[in-house]
């Protein structure tokens, strides 16, 4: 290890990227250090074909990410902060833009930036001592990492006005109830289960999981009838993409077998 | 006989308006329309209220739908609402449900941004019955505000929601006892008359002009009003205080 410790672990093991917020002593406060190592660590999930899947956590007792270190984004002066905010949001849509699945596993104290991090990965797992917000509002502030979009497309608008303008802390029992999260489990059995729910994303066929995201994605911005047309043509991609595999299943009795498995 | 149905209350930062039941004749909702939407434009303009409250008094929140004879324009239409004015105000407003929303006071309630209900109230559609739509917004913010699905089932069913029942499917964020609606919704409007003001009207604007937007145009949005903001003395207060961990001191500015 060198003195300085660095803001974002990246590690990968059975074509998961695992990918730890790594400030514990400050709750894992996302800052510039961590936007440029999570920037990079984005790309590497890009560009790696053997990656599948990424659990994203954070280090540390206290929680997965308490938001933005404000005694950063503060001190700049505001035309560097201008910029910054541009930059920042160049990382979010970066995230966007990545069809591998994301899983959040989040634990303790998710608030702010880190909120609107987990709310970017596709599948969220909590600790029962989970709690969250968006308590930017008190700041004189407003989420600025998609948070005010991603929130109400995750949970509903009329959740998603009382989180914002009321500031309200969610447990992860509320968390669950209002589909933010999507499994509730103790603490020692986070990473694990997180790990496992990654696991089963990683025996589909990473074109077709790549599919999937964009055509709810993609389909949740249209029109419905330019929304099922969407699906259709990506079924359809799909469904070619499974004739060749198929294909080549058939010179492989072993892969075969294992294509059966995942249908 | 004029400006009577309404009453306005001014605690802080927050006003009460409370709307009196009303006959749900053309007249009767012509002239609750003037008066709601006079108190309205003040509202907005006035810099020193941050928070709305909309509640009824009687037994009912708001009047029940009606045939609206001889209105056959949608510009005649338009003089009949009481939804749209609340709607067009740009600070948080909270609806404290007292009693039956049904017809126009149930799409008076969802104009406003957080609904508490107390244990009495309910919440119904009952306009296909009368071989009417809703025309005060009520088809569009209750989908976009509780998903397609219950929407529907409000709408062609007419089927009348208890509190508990509106708290489940999201429509209510919560229900309390008819005795503490007022204290409970006056707690909660001075806890959000104590956030940066700016900061809420962005919000407000980010998720309900957000939703009807692609993705990326929304996050477009909220990075614009996040940096607009990044412009406003409240934003400095708010890191201050954080930093040196005392309450901030917002000032709208």
């Amino acid at each position: 290890m060198t003195t300085k410790q660095s803001p974002l672990l990246y590690d990968k093991r059975d074509h998961i990227a695992f990918i730890t917020l790594n400030r514990p002593q400050v709750i894992n406060a996302f800052n510039v250090a961590m936007r440029d190592s999570l920037w990079s660590a984005l790309e590497a999930v890009r560009d790696d074909p053997d990656v599948r899947a990424v659990v994203l956590s954070g280090a540390g007792e206290k929680g997965f990410c308490a938001g933005a270190d404000l005694s950063e984004f503060g001190s700049a002066p505001s035309q560097h902060v201008a910029r910054q905010v541009r930059f920042e949001r160049g990382v979010w849509e970066l995230w966007l833009s990545i069809p591998k699945p994301f899983v959040g596993a989040l634990h303790g104290y998710t608030f702010g930036s880190g909120m609107e991090m987990a709310l970017l990965c596709d599948l969220r797992l909590a600790s029962q001592d989970g709690v969250f917000g968006l308590p930017e509002v008190g700041l004189g502030m407003i989420p600025a990492a998609g948070g005010t979009q991603t929130f109400p497309r995750q949970a509903g608008l009329s959740a998603g006005l009382e989180a914002l303008l009321t500031a309200r802390r969610y447990t992860a029992a509320d968390a669950l109830q209002l589909g933010l999260v999507h499994g509730v489990v103790s603490r020692d059995r986070l990473l694990g289960t997180a790990a496992q729910w990654a696991g089963q994303l990683t025996r589909l066929d990473p074109q077709v999981v790549g599919l999937a995201k964009r055509t709810l994605r993609e389909g949740a911005d249209l029109p419905l009838p330019q929304a099922l047309e969407l699906e259709m043509r990506l079924a359809a991609q799909a469904f070619s993409l499974r004739g060749a595999t198929d294909r080549g299943h058939r010179r492989s009795p072993k892969t075969q077998a294992a294509g059966r498995r995942q249908a | 006989m004029l400006s009577n149905s309404i009453k306005q209350t001014r605690k802080g930062a927050v006003v009460l308006l409370t709307i009196a039941p009303v006959r749900a004749t053309v007249e009767a909702i012509e002239r609750l329309a003037i008066e709601i939407s006079d108190a309205c434009r003040q509202i907005q303009q006035d810099d020193a209220v941050r928070v709305l409250v909309v509640i009824g008094s009687g037994s009912g929140f708001g009047p029940d739908t009606f045939p609206p004879d001889g209105f056959t324009s949608p510009e005649q239409l338009a003089r009949l609402r009481i939804a749209a004015p609340v709607a067009a105000v740009d600070k948080p407003v909270i609806a404290a449900i007292n009693g039956p929303a049904s017809g126009l006071g149930f799409e008076l309630a969802l104009a406003c941004d957080i609904r508490i209900a107390s244990a009495a109230a309910s919440f119904a559609m009952p306009h296909l019955a009368h071989g009417l739509l809703p025309w005060d917004g009520g088809t569009q913010r209750l989908q976009r505000l509780v998903g397609p699905s219950r929407a529907s089932e409000l709408l062609l069913t007419g089927k009348r929601l208890t509190a508990r029942q509106a708290l489940d499917i999201g429509l209510v964020q919560r229900v309390v006892p008819a005795s503490k609606l007022k204290d409970a919704t006056e707690e909660l409007a001075s806890k959000i008359a104590s956030y940066a003001p700016i900061a809420l009207r962005y919000a407000k604007e980010a998720l309900w002009k957000g939703t009807d937007m692609p993705l990326e145009q929304a996050l477009r949005l909220e990075a614009d009003l996040a940096l607009l903001l990044h412009t406003s003395a409240d934003r400095a207060e708010g890191l201050e205080a954080f930093l040196k961990k005392r309450t901030p001191k917002f000032e709208g500015r």
